[in-house]
């Protein structure tokens, strides 16, 4: 298993009447791809939080690659998302100042990823997602949004992560480039084998997915009153 | 990495930057330079005599005798008789002595009568003597000698004739045109008031005065310049003088026997007594720049703060991406200070630039005006270490807006 989650419950320690997440089991099989749709206010960001260590829940087991998330220190956690997880945002996920180039290796930075051949690694991804070449030596807020979100892929996965999380990393693209981006995002992710966690509420790019799950299902946070 | 990426982002943020590098750039300007005149002033002032055990001159304070025999500034209240600089430098513990007389000037620089013993035993800085550039002491009645600096600025070479004022005042209308002085020698440049000194014999002062009654010109007397130098001019009075002892030990008894001379009211001063007089005195307006200057950096380096806590706001992306990459919360702290840092350091360069540059322009001025040689160097211990103060010291200050980016990288969520 990629992901497991156990008896997990999160609720701000200020407020502990108040269940975020009520999550009494659910697991992604390694290499799977699945697209979990989920309204915002939903517990979407703290679910996704939790997966990349950012957050640790207030009871349950989190397990990602075998490894108890919630028994780590925050430094081991920075440390795992860092090797581990790739994420790309809606938005904002690169620095606008920096070029694309740069961008990547700054990810590099906390992975402890020794690599000579780290510009060739990115120049075959920038390849891969059809970023011309003209663009990589450019600030990155100079790049239309459909590039800036192929940046983001490569910058997400430069450190090789088993796992990638998307969170609606298609809602600023209009619908030919949300296409455009899935076609060149699933046959990279198949080929890595990594598996990927894609969250949208955009219903019509379920059928890249195998497994379609909705938030609501598996977050019980109704039934406790 | 981590460098690249805080010059950028401050490039990225240039108004606000900018005008933060700026005020830190000023504020540094003016605390270097503070501190750099302070300490070339105090090196200057405490190099101008050296070697002398006490000076002499009419009962008055000591930092006014002292102001107007060694620095040629102010004027002297009174002058002593001839018979006294006799009577006290028969004692025979007095090594050696040199008179002063002042009065006159030429083009705003001072004019001083003296004897040859000042060129055998003035000294100054670290006990060095006067050293000649060009030509000779003075034999002749008519013969001048000329700082460096005097030479330099007016142009004079040997041979050159030049006529002295009367009084002390840069442009004067009573001048000993009927007596003009020989340039017969050009002293080293020392740093010191001497450099802005034309030196004559205490017989070239009588002479050019012997026409002269209660401070006017009473042109009768109808000697030649050649007959002047066959009369006996003995000076009837001098303003002040040095002395050198043969044992230090000595210094206070003789100091005491001076200041109870019965015949004149006259005071001996140590000079080394008077200049740290002078430097406490000094020392208090300096010290009250530098605190001034200080807290122009301090609001410098809060104004630095502040703007960099105004941009962690507006960087709350930046800083939700760097964690989500796997950056620990530290490393926003220590991305801040490194900013902080940056425009410190930038800050260093520029405002030591502008410094130097301002110093080399000014020195002429400086030294023309107020005969104080200031080095444009700036590479000296002291400047290092006030550099290194000031990097830490908004490395110290930059604590607050690292320590809230820290804290905002803490609690950032999705």
């Amino acid at each position: 298993m990629a992901i497991e989650l156990t008896d997990i419950r999160f609720y701000y320690s200020d407020r502990p009447e108040n269940i975020v997440l009520n999550i009494p089991s659910w697991s992604l099989s390694t290499g799977e791809q699945a697209f979990v749709q989920g309204p915002s206010g939903g517990g979407k960001s703290t679910l996704l939080g939790l997966l990349s260590g950012m957050l640790v829940p207030s009871e349950g087991k989190v397990t990602v690659l075998g490894q108890r998330l919630d028994k780590m220190s925050s430094r081991q956690r920075d440390q795992f998302r860092a090797m581990h997880i790739g994420y790309v945002f809606q938005q904002f996920n690169l620095m606008p100042y920096l070029n694309a180039i740069d961008n990547v290796l700054l990810a590099t930075q906390f992975s402890n990823r020794k690599n000579t051949s780290l510009l060739n690694e990115i120049k075959t991804l920038f390849n891969g997602l059809n970023i011309p070449e003209k663009e990589w030596n450019r600030p990155t807020r100079d790049l239309s949004i459909g590039q800036q979100q192929r940046v983001a892929i490569a910058r997400a996965l430069i450190n090789k992560p088993q796992i990638l999380i998307a969170d609606e990393p298609t809602s600023s693209l209009d619908r030919e480039n949300s296409e455009a981006f899935m076609r060149l995002l699933m046959p990279i992710v198949a080929e890595n084998r990594i598996t990927l966690l894609f969250v949208s509420h955009d219903q019509s790019l379920a059928t890249y997915f195998t497994k379609v799950e909705s938030l609501n299902d598996f977050n019980r946070v109704e039934g406790l009153g | 990495m981590i460098a690249k990426l805080a010059l950028q982002s401050l490039a990225d943020r240039k108004g606000s930057v900018m005008l933060s590098l700026l005020a830190m750039t000023v504020s540094i300007f003016v605390l270097l330079g503070v501190e750099h005149i302070r300490h070339q002033t105090k090196q200057n002032f405490s190099s101008t005599v050296s070697g002398v055990d006490l000076i002499v001159g009419a009962r008055t304070g000591s930092l006014n005798l002292l102001l107007y025999s060694v620095f040629r500034i102010g004027s002297p209240t009174n002058n002593i008789r001839w018979q006294t600089y006799e009577n006290i430098t028969n004692n025979n513990q007095v090594k050696w002595a040199i008179p002063i007389s002042l009065g006159d000037s030429h083009k705003g620089y001072r004019v001083l009568g003296t004897t040859k013993s000042y060129f055998q035993h003035f000294s100054y800085g670290k006990k060095r003597h006067l050293a000649f550039s060009d030509g000779r002491e003075f034999n002749q009645v008519f013969d001048l000698v000329l700082g460096s600096e005097v030479a330099n600025k007016l142009g004079y070479k040997l041979g050159d004739k030049v006529v002295l004022a009367h009084g002390i005042a840069a442009t004067s209308f009573s001048m000993h045109d009927d007596r003009p002085f020989t340039v017969v020698g050009i002293l080293a440049t020392t740093g010191t008031p001497v450099d802005q000194t034309l030196h004559v014999s205490l017989q070239g002062i009588e002479a050019i005065h012997i026409d002269w009654q209660q401070g006017v010109k009473i042109p009768n007397s109808g000697l030649t310049q050649s007959e002047l130098e066959q009369v006996e001019l003995q000076p009837k009075s001098i303003t002040a003088f040095m002395l050198g002892l043969k044992s230090k030990i000595a210094t206070f008894q003789i100091q005491r026997n001076i200041n109870e001379y019965k015949l004149e009211p006259v005071v001996a001063i140590l000079p080394g007594v008077a200049l740290s007089e002078l430097w406490r005195m000094i020392g208090v307006l300096e010290n009250a720049l530098i605190l001034v200057s200080a807290l122009v950096f301090i609001a410098a380096c809060l104004g630095v703060s502040s703007m960099l806590l105004a941009s962690i706001r507006e960087r709350r992306y930046e800083i939700q991406l760097l964690r989500i990459i796997g950056a620990p919360p530290y490393f926003l702290f220590l991305l801040i200070e490194l900013e902080a840092f940056l425009i410190t350091l930038l800050s260093c360069v520029f405002g030591s630039g502008l410094l130097v540059a301002c110093l080399a322009l000014l020195q002429d001025y400086l030294v023309y005006q107020y005969g104080i040689h200031i080095e444009s160097n700036l590479l000296n211990q002291n400047s290092l270490y006030l550099i290194a103060a000031i990097l830490s010291a908004s490395i110290i200050v930059s604590i607050i807006p690292s320590f809230n980016g820290y804290r905002k990288a803490k609690s950032t969520l999705l």
